[in-house]
């Protein structure tokens, strides 16, 4: 490509802010957004993706039908996250009506199984979009971590610690939110790994998940009252939220994202998709849930520790990253149906990153805090290491990809 | 310098604007700058980082994130907490990177800031004389079993004044009490609130020529513009030499290694090669006695990630107003930019390449200036009197809102908003603050609107 690579000069889709409101005044953090490490790579997006070609150049794809098959099936994925976690709203529900052994086990499948096709949205991330547009978006609030366990409830040396056991603060969904993540990104009181907290408990084991006990759920006392309220709250807030990200991608809701998606210049919109996919493999997958835990060795750099299933955040997150870029079907318009076309070469070597990032998470051993105590000499942790580059091609791979779809996605590092 | 800059004023206002203009346009943070207008503003790594420079910077981001933990725990890399501390982690004070702030109503604890303490007269290498039984700051928190060294409660008193046109306006004036003091009493003490700042663009501040910032010196206002401004001089203990001062509200600190590794002991109570000794003051008899997480408790390989961290967060590029060019025609007219200058330039020597020869917009001159009684703490501090400070870089004001939920500002956040911010302003800024009231109130708006988009 001769053309130098610059910026389409096109107004921003950028909203400008102003001061806050009320000089003087500390808000609690307006609600969600952010959280996790996440923003610190969406703030590197930029705001427009369409780079300034030649019509000589410029390629020629139907980039309206990669957009519009792109934005049914985040509203397909979102309705399936939403519906997973309604089920699992219905799996604590059963827990709470009758405590056992077995509803506990049950919810804790439910949350498991919940995890998979919300992992697969995180493609959606680092675009500001609806899950994580500026001071609306709710993904610190639905998926933050690392977290201070000691906030939610008790804790090993603290058996008074939490909201559970704060008593004079009433367990409502407004209080909850009111106190997640303001004076500490750590002290997150809602969201995936909150739940999966009061769950499973701390994991205190060399050798398996947390293991609270069904007792922590009997109604009767004060704190256990309080847990199961606090439950209860947090699934029915974590399916709220994602139904609103489900209907904030249906374009025949009138407001909706979806419906000023579609209406985007097609380079944008495809910009956008390709910017999320490459954020997540490179900034979230590769560094922050990975490098990070290689280069630390502490459990606590492991996402899903509690339940240790951390496996399946890199699993199902990478499949997520497959489905942006070939689509949900093999018949979808979608960026690989337009590479194949346009820059074949390039298409077969996206399917060998592909295959290798997939090669390599799929032997990431489960569980994985064994690979961060492993030696540094250990095969597991060789494999660890050669994920992380594996994910970084796959994100350097989508940046090529974008380049010969006349778009810009800037991958920090790649 | 100062000088040319006035009489080019005197002699021609457009010449003067096209060249301020030009300085003006200047992005923040020169090749370290992003667009960015979220939560994360101050969280970005510097664009043009490699794979290397991006592991050990996002590494430096979790080390900045760690909750050190009391010893001896399970993890031992983040162990040694205390005895006694203000916070657990970096980002406790400076959440996601950005400003701390005093207690609002119903907070009983600092959550963002400390109180800095001395005995008056000078300690080793020119410094502030620590109590012998608190140190040089109040830890408010400890580990079990060893008492907090106390607390801080703040009483504000509002004090009503006028603009020019007649338009009311407020400001609180904090007075500080020490309670709860478990280590005897603290009568003589002198005290300094200090907020956490946002630690963006560290490291092209590090990065200036000591000679430029020298330049600007002007100690016995020669000049006659009623702005002097002088350097600090302080111990460096990692050089092991008085060198410039360049960070913290009084430029007590010589480079962010220092910095770095002077809060991690000071506030979080972690030990490393450059302050081995736990910070347990002499008369404070249990807390040489609790348990260490290792000598040092902050290895060297930590600490340089964390240096590494700060000197490659991103500036936030400036956001848009209507009113910012006629709010930077009054930044000029006040001449703010005497003190507030707005570029200044990274040397060609500096060991981080993405740093060299950046042209970049602090707007600051890293020197002391008198502000006047109203904001004097009345502590020295190496050379820097007790109605001294280091001019506030004021890079990503308008920013604090988004990323922290509020707007205090000032040393010790008194100033509940930009505008009662100006209004403190004394001392060698008094004419300033006067022009500022003397404005029409859209004036006045178009300023504050200025500094916003900074």
């Amino acid at each position: 490509m001769s053309t130098p690579l610059k910026l389409w000069t096109r107004a921003s889709a950028c909203v400008l802010l102003g001061l806050a409101s009320g000089a003087g005044t500390a808000s609690s953090q307006d609600a969600g957004e952010g959280g996790e490490g996440g923003g610190e790579a969406g703030g590197s997006v930029p705001s427009q993706y369409r780079l300034l070609l030649d019509e000589a150049v410029d390629p020629h794809y139907d980039g309206a039908a990669v957009a519009a098959a792109y934005a049914d099936d985040v509203q397909v994925a979102y309705e399936q996250s939403h519906a997973a976690a309604v089920s699992l709203q219905r799996a604590v529900e059963a827990l709470l009506a009758n405590p056992s052994d077995a509803t506990l086990a049950a919810a804790r499948v439910a949350w498991i199984a919940a995890r998979q096709p919300y992992l697969v949205t995180e493609s959606f991330r680092f675009y500001d979009g609806p899950i994580d547009a500026p001071h609306t978006g709710p993904e610190g609030r639905i998926n933050a971590w690392p977290l201070n366990e000691a906030v939610i409830d008790y804790v090993e040396g603290d058996a008074n610690a939490g909201l559970v056991n704060a008593f004079d603060v009433p367990l409502t969904r407004a209080s909850v939110i009111a106190r997640d993540q303001v004076s500490d990104e750590a002290d997150v009181t809602t969201g995936w790994h909150a739940i999966e907290f009061l769950l499973w408990g701390q994991d205190r084991a060399a050798d398996g998940a947390g293991a609270r006990p069904v007792s922590d759920f009997i109604a009767g006392n004060a704190a256990t009252d309080r847990r199961r309220e606090y439950l209860r709250l947090l699934t029915v807030l974590l399916a709220d939220d994602l139904h609103h990200l489900a209907r904030q991608w249906d374009p025949a809701q009138p407001d909706s994202y979806a419906a000023q998606f579609l209406a985007l210049e097609p380079h944008e919109a495809v910009g956008r998709a390709l910017t999320g996919a490459a954020l997540l493999a490179s900034h979230e997958l590769a560094s922050e849930r990975l490098a990070v835990a290689l280069d630390s060795g502490a459990q606590e750099d492991e996402q899903s520790c509690f339940s240790d299933s951390t496996w399946q955040d890199f699993a199902w997150g990478l499949a997520g990253i497959k489905r942006v870029y070939y689509g949900r079907s093999n018949t979808d318009a979608s960026p690989a149906s337009a590479i194949r076309s346009l820059q074949p070469k390039l298409a077969l070597e996206m399917e060998r990153r592909f295959a290798e990032a997939e090669r390599r998470v799929a032997k990431l051993n489960d569980p994985f805090d064994r690979i961060l105590v492993s030696p540094s000499d250990s095969e597991m942790r060789a494999n660890a290491e050669a994920t992380v580059i594996a994910l970084q091609q796959l994100a350097a791979g989508l940046r090529d990809v974008g380049r010969a779809l006349g778009v810009l996605v800037i991958v920090p590092g790649a | 310098m100062k000088r040319t800059f006035f009489r080019m004023a005197l002699l021609a206002y457009g010449g003067t604007l096209a060249a301020a203009t030009s300085q003006f346009a200047v992005a923040p943070g020169g090749a370290l700058t992003r667009v960015t207008d979220n939560r994360h503003s101050f969280a970005l790594p510097a664009p043009g980082l490699s794979p290397k420079q991006l592991r050990d910077f996002n590494f430096g981001n979790r080390l900045f994130n760690t909750n050190w933990l009391v010893a001896p725990a399970s993890v031992e890399a983040f162990d040694g907490l205390g005895p006694t501390f203000n916070r657990v982690s970096c980002s406790g004070c400076h959440l996601r990177d950005g400003r701390g702030r005093p207690p609002i109503e119903g907070e009983k604890e600092m959550l963002s800031m400390l109180m800095r303490l001395s005995l008056p007269g000078v300690g080793a290498h020119g410094g502030p004389l620590p109590h012998p039984a608190y140190g040089d700051q109040l830890n408010d928190r400890a580990v079990p079993g060893i008492a907090p060294e106390g607390r801080v409660e703040i009483d504000y008193e509002e004090i009503h004044g006028r603009y020019d046109d007649g338009i009311a306006y407020s400001l609180r004036k904090p007075t500080y009490r020490i309670v709860d003091s478990a280590y005897g009493d603290l009568d003589e003490t002198l005290v300094s609130p200090r907020t956490a700042p946002q630690v963006v663009g560290m490291g092209l501040l590090e990065a200036v020529a000591e000679s430029d910032i020298v330049a600007r010196e002007d100690a016995h206002d020669c000049d006659g513009d009623g702005i002097s401004g002088r350097a600090n001089r302080v111990w460096n203990p990692v050089s092991g030499r008085v060198e410039l001062g360049r960070f913290g509200w009084k430029a007590n600190a010589a480079s962010l290694l220092q910095q770095s590794a002077a809060a991690a002991n000071g506030d979080i109570g972690l030990t490393s090669r450059w302050f081995p000794r736990q910070n347990c003051p002499d008369l404070q008899p249990d807390c040489g006695s609790v348990p260490h997480g290792g000598q040092p408790e902050l290895s060297e390989d930590y600490l340089r990630k964390l240096e590494f961290y700060l000197r490659t967060l991103a500036v936030p590029a400036r956001r848009k107003d209507a009113r910012a060019a006629h709010g930077q025609r009054v930044f000029e007219q006040l001449r703010c930019g005497a003190c507030h200058v707005p570029h200044l330039v990274a040397a060609t020597d500096t060991t981080l390449s993405l740093l060299v020869s950046q042209d970049f917009a602090p707007f600051t001159d890293l020197l002391l200036h008198d502000l006047g009684p109203g904001l004097a703490d009345g502590r020295p501090d190496f050379a820097a009197l007790g109605s001294e400070w280091r001019t506030a870089p004021l890079w990503g004001l308008g920013l604090v809102p988004t990323v922290n939920g509020h707007s205090f500002y000032l040393h010790d956040g008194r100033a509940r908003s930009l505008e009662e911010a100006v209004l403190w302003h004394g001392g060698e800024a008094e004419m300033q603050q006067r022009a500022f009231r003397a404005l029409e109130a859209a004036e006045r708006e178009a300023l504050l609107a200025f500094l916003a988009t900074l």
